[in-house]
C-alpha cells in the first residue's frame, strides 16, 4: 500500500456512461493482485470529502499501466470522467485481499454482472497467462451495456445474458452457471448483491446437486479457519463485494458487510470473500 | 531569510498541556473513529509525528455495530453510523496497548458506554495500563441507542458521568462535547466542576440521507453522524462559546482540512485540534499540518502557536453573555 500519483494516459467512454481509463502507475501495476482495488482522491476536499474506490480492472507489469472501469453515477465519477491526459490523480493502493487461486484449479468460471466485470477482469488475464481455461459469464440489462468481447483475452470463452433478451441468453446471468458448474474447479463472481446472493445459493447446493463425490479423508481433515487464504482457495465460490467506503485501510469500519462471523470490512478482509463468509440473509 | 525561517520553524514550541501531566509535542491529533488504532495506515503515515491519537470508541464489551451501509458522502461532509463496533476494552488492551506502549505518540482511548457504570468500569480497566496516555470520554456519540448522547445533552448527566469516571482513574481525562446541546456552556461547566482535565469539541451532529432508488433511508441505521467541512462553523461556534465559559483546555474537532482551519480554531480558543474526516481524503494531512503550523509561527515571529489561542475571543472573558457574542438557539 502506497500513496502514489497516477498519470492519466487514455480515457474513453466505451459503453454509454461507462468509462475505461488507463493510468501510468508503475509501482501499483507491479504490486497489484487480481481482485485488489485503489482508493482515488477527489479533487476538492471542501466538496467531495471521500475518496472513491475502484477495482484495478487490468494491469500490465511491463508497461507499468493500470486501468479502472467505472460508471458515472455522481459528482466524483463525473469529475473523473472529465479528466484528460496527462492529468494526475492520487491513488492509495493496492488495497484489500484479492482472489485466491488454487494452483490445482484448471478450469475457472468468472461471473460478472454489469460493472462487476471490473472486479474479475484482471483475474481473466492472470488465469490465461497461467494457461488455465477461463469462461466468463456476463449479465447486463440490455445489449447496449454488454461488455465488448474484444476487451477480453482471446483465449476466454465468453457468454452473455441480458435481462431484456436483446443479446445472448434472455434472463439472468446466474441461469448460465448451470452448464459450467460441474466443469469449473473454482468460480469467482462480482456484481450486484442479489446476483452474488443467487451465486452463493448455487454454490451452497452444488455438491448435492451435482452428486460430486466428497474428496477422500485426506481433504476432509481439519478445515482451514474461515477467512484464511487456504479456506478461500478451497471454497468453490469467491465473491468480490462492494460497499460505501471511508478510509479503505480498515480504520473506520465504514465499509462492512455482514458476515457469518460478524461484520467484515470490505476494504481489509475483502473485497474478495469466500461465499460462506458472508451472511446472505436479507439479500435476495 | 529562508534559512532563518527554516531554523526558527524547528525552534517553534508547539507543545500543549492537556492537564494531569499529558503534554503533547504538537497540537495536531487525529480524531476517534477516523484513525482506527493507529496501525491501519501502516507505512503511509508516520504516526509518531502526530500530537496524539484518539483511538476508536471503546466499550466495556465487544460491539458488532450497526447494519450497513454505514457511511455516505453528503454535501461538504459525510455521515457515519458505525455504531461503536469495537473489540471491547479487554480486546483493546490485549491487542493494541502493548504496541502503543512502545510508541512516542500518546494514544488517548476514546471510551463509550450505555451507563455510568459502563464508563467507570472501562476507565478502571484502562487505569495504569502501559500504552494508555489518557481517556477521551465519548458522551456524545449519536449512533448508539442507549446512553451515549444523552449524557452530553444534560449538564447534570454530563457532570455525573465525568465525576464517576474521575473517581475511577488517575488518567488524564478529556470529555467530548456534542454540538447538539442547547446550551453547551452549562454542560462544559458541569464537566469542569466534575474534575475533567480537558474538553474536546465537537462530536458529529445527527443527520440522515435518502436512497432515492430504494426509496428508503440510505444508512442501515437510518441516522448517522455528520462530519467534515459542513460541520466546521458549528464546531467553531461551540469552541468559541465554551472557551469563554471554562478554563479547561479545549481540543477542537470539526471539518479541519487545512492550516487555515487549524488557525481558525486556535483563534476561537482551542489549544489543539483533531483531524477526522479529512484523514480519509488525505491520510498524511495531519503530519503535514504539524510542519505547516510550525512554519506559519516562524513566519509570523511566534515562539509558539499558543500565542494564537483565543485571539478572536471577546476581550472581557468574564462577562461574555450580554454582548451578542453567543449563540441563541
Amino acid at each position: 500500500m502506497k500513496l502514489l500519483d497516477a498519470e492519466l494516459i487514455q480515457s474513453r467512454e466505451f459503453l454509454p456512461g461507462q468509462w475505461l481509463q488507463s493510468y501510468s502507475a508503475p509501482w501499483l501495476a507491479g504490486a497489484v493482485q487480481p481482485g485488489q482495488f485503489v482508493h482515488v482522491r477527489t479533487p476538492d476536499y471542501s466538496g467531495l470529502v471521500l475518496r472513491r474506490p475502484f477495482s484495478v480492472n487490468t494491469y500490465d507489469r511491463h508497461t507499468g499501466e493500470a486501468t479502472i472501469h467505472f460508471r458515472v453515477t455522481g459528482k466524483g465519477t463525473e469529475w473523473l470522467a472529465r479528466m484528460r491526459p496527462p492529468e494526475k490523480v492520487e491513488m492509495l493502493g493496492p488495497l484489500g485481499r484479492g482472489f485466491e487461486l488454487d494452483p490445482k484449479s484448471r478450469h475457472l468460471l468468472l461471473v460478472a454482472g454489469g460493472l462487476g466485470m471490473a472486479g474479475v477482469r484482471s483475474l481473466a488475464d492472470e488465469a490465461v497467462a497461467q494457461n488455465r481455461r477461463v469462461v466468463v459469464l456476463f449479465g447486463a440489462a440490455t445489449a447496449r451495456e454488454v461488455y465488448p468481447s474484444s476487451l477480453l483475452p482471446a483465449e476466454v470463452e465468453y457468454s452473455v445474458a441480458t435481462d431484456d433478451g436483446s443479446f445472448g441468453h434472455h434472463g439472468r446471468v446466474t441461469e448460465l452457471v448451470a452448464q459450467y458448474e460441474a466443469w469449473a474447479d473454482q468460480c469467482f463472481a462480482c456484481g450486484p448483491e442479489p446476483m452474488l446472493a443467487a451465486m452463493a445459493r448455487l454454490a451452497a447446493t452444488r455438491h448435492q446437486r451435482l452428486g460430486v463425490a466428497q474428496l477422500g479423508a485426506r481433504g476432509r481433515g481439519r478445515s482451514a479457519p474461515r477467512g484464511t487464504a487456504s479456506a478461500r482457495r478451497k471454497a468453490w465460490l469467491q465473491v468480490s463485494m462492494e460497499q460505501n467506503m471511508g478510509c479503505a485501510v480498515g480504520a473506520c469500519l465504514g465499509c462492512v458487510v455482514m458476515g457469518a462471523d460478524g461484520p467484515q470490512r470490505v476494504c481489509r478482509e475483502g473485497p474478495v470473500f469466500a461465499a460462506d463468509e458472508i451472511d446472505w440473509e436479507g439479500w435476495s | 531569510m529562508s534559512e532563518a525561517s527554516a531554523a526558527t520553524a524547528t525552534a517553534v514550541d508547539l507543545s500543549v498541556d492537556l492537564g494531569r501531566g499529558l503534554v503533547i509535542d504538537n497540537p495536531i491529533m487525529v480524531a476517534s473513529g477516523t484513525f482506527g488504532y493507529g496501525v491501519e495506515y501502516g507505512d503511509v503515515v508516520d504516526v509518531q509525528r502526530l500530537g496524539a491519537i484518539c483511538c476508536k470508541g471503546t466499550t466495556l464489551r465487544p460491539r458488532v455495530g450497526n447494519p450497513p451501509p454505514r457511511v455516505t458522502e453528503t454535501p461538504a461532509g459525510m455521515l457515519n453510523s458505525i455504531g461503536l463496533q469495537n473489540p471491547g476494552v479487554k480486546g483493546v488492551l490485549e491487542k493494541y496497548a502493548p504496541r502503543w506502549a512502545g510508541w512516542k505518540v500518546p494514544v488517548i482511548v476514546n471510551v463509550a458506554g450505555e451507563s455510568v457504570e459502563d464508563y467507570v468500569e472501562v476507565a478502571r480497566r484502562l487505569d495504569g495500563q502501559p500504552g494508555i496516555a489518557g481517556i477521551e470520554l465519548n458522551i456524545s456519540c449519536p449512533n448508539v441507542g442507549k446512553g451515549g448522547l444523552q449524557f452530553a445533552l444534560d449538564a447534570e448527566g454530563a457532570g455525573a458521568v465525568t465525576a464517576a469516571v474521575r473517581a475511577a482513574t488517575e488518567l488524564p481525562l478529556m470529555v467530548k462535547l456534542s454540538p447538539a446541546a442547547p446550551d453547551v456552556r452549562a454542560i462544559a461547566r458541569a464537566i469542569e466542576d466534575a474534575g475533567a482535565d480537558a474538553l474536546s469539541a465537537v462530536n458529529t451532529l445527527s443527520g440522515m440521507a435518502i436512497d432515492r432508488a430504494r426509496e428508503k433511508p440510505l444508512l442501515g441505521n437510518t441516522y448517522g453522524g455528520l462530519s467534515g467541512p459542513a460541520l466546521k462553523p458549528v464546531a467553531l461556534r461551540v469552541v468559541y462559546e465554551v472557551a469563554q465559559a471554562v478554563k479547561l483546555p479545549i481540543v477542537a474537532i470539526g471539518g479541519i482540512g487545512a492550516l487555515d482551519d487549524v488557525l481558525d480554531f486556535l483563534m476561537a480558543g482551542a489549544v489543539a485540534v483533531q483531524v477526522g474526516t479529512a484523514v480519509f481524503a488525505d491520510p498524511v494531512l495531519p503530519v503535514r499540518l504539524v510542519d505547516e503550523l510550525a512554519a506559519y509561527c516562524a513566519r509570523h515571529g511566534l515562539a509558539s502557536h499558543r500565542q494564537l489561542i483565543g485571539r478572536a475571543l471577546p476581550e472581557r472573558r468574564d462577562r461574555p453573555s450580554t454582548k451578542g457574542v453567543e449563540y441563541r438557539p
